[in-house]
């Protein structure tokens, strides 16, 4: 069981305030006393995962948990789901709409990036049913 | 008691006048860095101040006030070296030129007068020539962040410290006024170089902060800052029909432009990025720490909106300001007046670096003895504490919103019945669906 648990709710298509969750998120991994390392790739991949929702993804919201070993973040939304998760997980692959690149996003990074910075990844998606990623982190002892 | 306690006190440059202030909560409220809170009935700072001054501007009765150096001798004029901000220059109305302004300093008898819009434009250079060469370095972690808002500077030392090396080892234009401004002396009278003091006119009351307790270098070579409000009617009175011929204002429209949001990096032929403004300052370091904006070389911050010119020591209207601003800054052109390879030679004898390496100052908040669990336990004990209150964020409790006040009690600063709702809580009409 998660000893702490804080929830973050993320509207769709809410580009200024896209990215207040990863930086909650981030002020309370602070506020505990957590290595900048650790936070630092906790806040990406909530931030990545924010802008999948943000983009993609219809209203979801975005669950912290702090367990005694581990950090997980579960992302959930109701958006269109992914189509074909291998395909996403590479590098440079988007489906992003133009208006997505042109405001600097879309790169095709989201999901990989999550990948690169978190110790596990989960997806559940399918097609109309919207999408729920769990991200894991290792907490080491000592 | 009261007396030895305020040894240890650290210096503040924003104080509350007790016998105006009604308690009322918009100080308390206005704060970035939540530091103040109200005990029986008069706003107190308990927390960080950054000097931002977001509390002197919203107090409707004057009880917040600034400081600058105390009770400066200006008797001796003559061994005073002025600087001042180039935000001076926009404050007397569009007739008013720079050099107008700093014969006008002369006339008020002042002993030497530095115009720090021309060394601005030189730091131009010296930002691009640090970039340029450190911008590749592998554990070069980009945006850059420029030293020279003060308040931004202990922004960072305060909550974000992951960024502290963003910021150049570069001294700040004023600083190297000062300095360069002394050694002068020095140079013409020898020892006796050493008795001037060198004097920034100051928008605002962050100056006194880098004099006293520098976070970016060793000492200051400042020794004072006044206000700009302090001197300015008796510099008006001495500005009317000068007419005396001697130049003591070099740079063109770039160093005139640093006043304003946006100035200092005109200058700047990089990727660059200006903002403004407290709120928004905060917004970006955030998105800074989350290693966003790495596709741009340097960002320029000033805490203030629109820059210097909403300082809270200044005269002028800040959107009067710029507009004066605006019309000297076309009046001179924006072309730089700085040798390419004066500066390169400069840059290479080290003129621009500062002298420390960021690193202990006492105002950075020491987290590396954190303890995780106690940190946890914490964390759960304000998330219950929270669930008793209202979450209104009245702040009758004494503190800005709920969430700090869950913070106070479970910290032991504050108790919860504090909270109004809560000692009501019989009446159920305040709790939360």
């Amino acid at each position: 069981m998660a000893e702490v648990s804080k929830r973050f709710f993320i509207k769709a298509r809410d580009f200024v305030r896209a990215g207040e969750g990863a930086i909650q998120v981030q002020g309370l991994l602070k506020s505990i006393g957590y290595g900048a390392d650790l936070i630092r790739r906790i806040s990406i991949c909530a931030y990545e995962a924010e802008m999948n929702v943000v983009m993609h993804g219809g209203d979801g919201e975005l669950l912290l948990m702090i367990e005694p070993h581990r950090i997980v973040l579960e992302v959930n939304d109701h958006g269109p789901g992914i189509q074909d998760i291998e395909l996403a997980l590479q590098e440079g692959y988007s489906t992003a709409t133009p208006e997505h690149r042109e405001m600097g996003f879309g790169a095709g990074m989201g999901l990989p990036n999550i990948k690169k910075n978190a110790d596990s990844l989960d997806i559940q998606s399918g097609n109309g049913e919207g999408t729920c990623l769990t991200i894991g982190f290792r907490l080491d002892a000592g | 008691m009261p007396e030895k306690m305020k040894d240890t006190e650290p210096v503040r440059y924003v104080q509350i006048n007790e016998s105006l202030c009604n308690g009322c909560v918009l100080c308390m409220k206005a704060c970035p860095t939540k530091a103040i809170r109200i005990r029986e009935g008069k706003a107190r700072i308990e927390g960080v101040c950054i000097d931002c001054c977001e509390c002197v501007r919203v107090c409707p009765r004057g009880a917040v006030q600034a400081i600058t150096s105390e009770r400066l001798d200006l008797t001796d004029k003559d061994h005073i070296i002025v600087s001042p901000s180039t935000v001076l220059y926009s404050q007397f109305g569009e007739d008013v030129l720079p050099n107008d302004v700093l014969l006008g300093l002369k006339r008020m008898g002042f002993g030497y007068i530095h115009d720090q819009s021309y060394t601005s434009e030189i730091f131009n250079l010296a930002v691009e020539l640090y970039i340029k060469e450190n911008r590749e370095r592998s554990d070069a972690t980009l945006p850059f962040i420029s030293p020279v808002c003060p308040v931004v500077v202990s922004l960072i030392a305060y909550r974000f410290q992951s960024l502290l090396s963003h910021i150049p080892p570069l001294a700040t234009p004023r600083e190297i006024v000062a300095r360069e401004g002394k050694q002068r002396m020095a140079a013409r009278y020898g020892k006796n170089g050493e008795a001037f003091k060198v004097v920034h006119i100051t928008p605002c009351p962050s100056k006194m902060i880098c004099m006293k307790e520098s976070i970016l270098q060793e000492h200051s070579y400042l020794d004072a800052a006044i206000g700009i409000n302090a001197i300015y009617e008796e510099l008006k009175r001495n500005i009317q029909d000068v007419e005396d011929d001697i130049v003591l204002h070099h740079s063109g429209g770039i160093g005139l432009s640093w006043g304003m949001s946006g100035g200092e990096i005109s200058g700047v032929d990089l990727n660059c990025l200006a903002v403004s403004g407290l709120q928004e300052t905060i917004h970006y370091l955030e998105k800074i720490e989350l290693g966003l904006l790495s596709n741009i070389d340097y960002v320029e911050f000033r805490a203030c909106s629109e820059g210097c010119l909403g300082g809270s020591f200044t005269v002028m209207d800040k959107y009067q300001a710029k507009r004066y601003l605006q019309k000297l800054i076309r009046m001179f052109g924006v072309e730089r007046r700085v040798k390419y390879g004066y500066v390169k030679r400069l840059y290479e004898k080290g003129w621009f670096f500062t002298n420390k390496s960021v690193g202990s100052t006492p105002r950075l908040m020491d987290l590396s003895s954190a303890d995780i669990a106690k940190g946890i336990e914490r964390v759960k004990r304000i998330e219950e504490i929270l669930k008793l209150l209202p979450q209104k964020e009245c702040g009758a409790c004494g503190c800005p919103d709920c969430e700090t006040f869950a913070e106070d009690v479970a910290d032991g600063r504050t108790t919860l019945d504090q909270c109004v709702f809560w000692k009501d809580r019989e009446r159920k009409w305040h709790i939360r669906p």
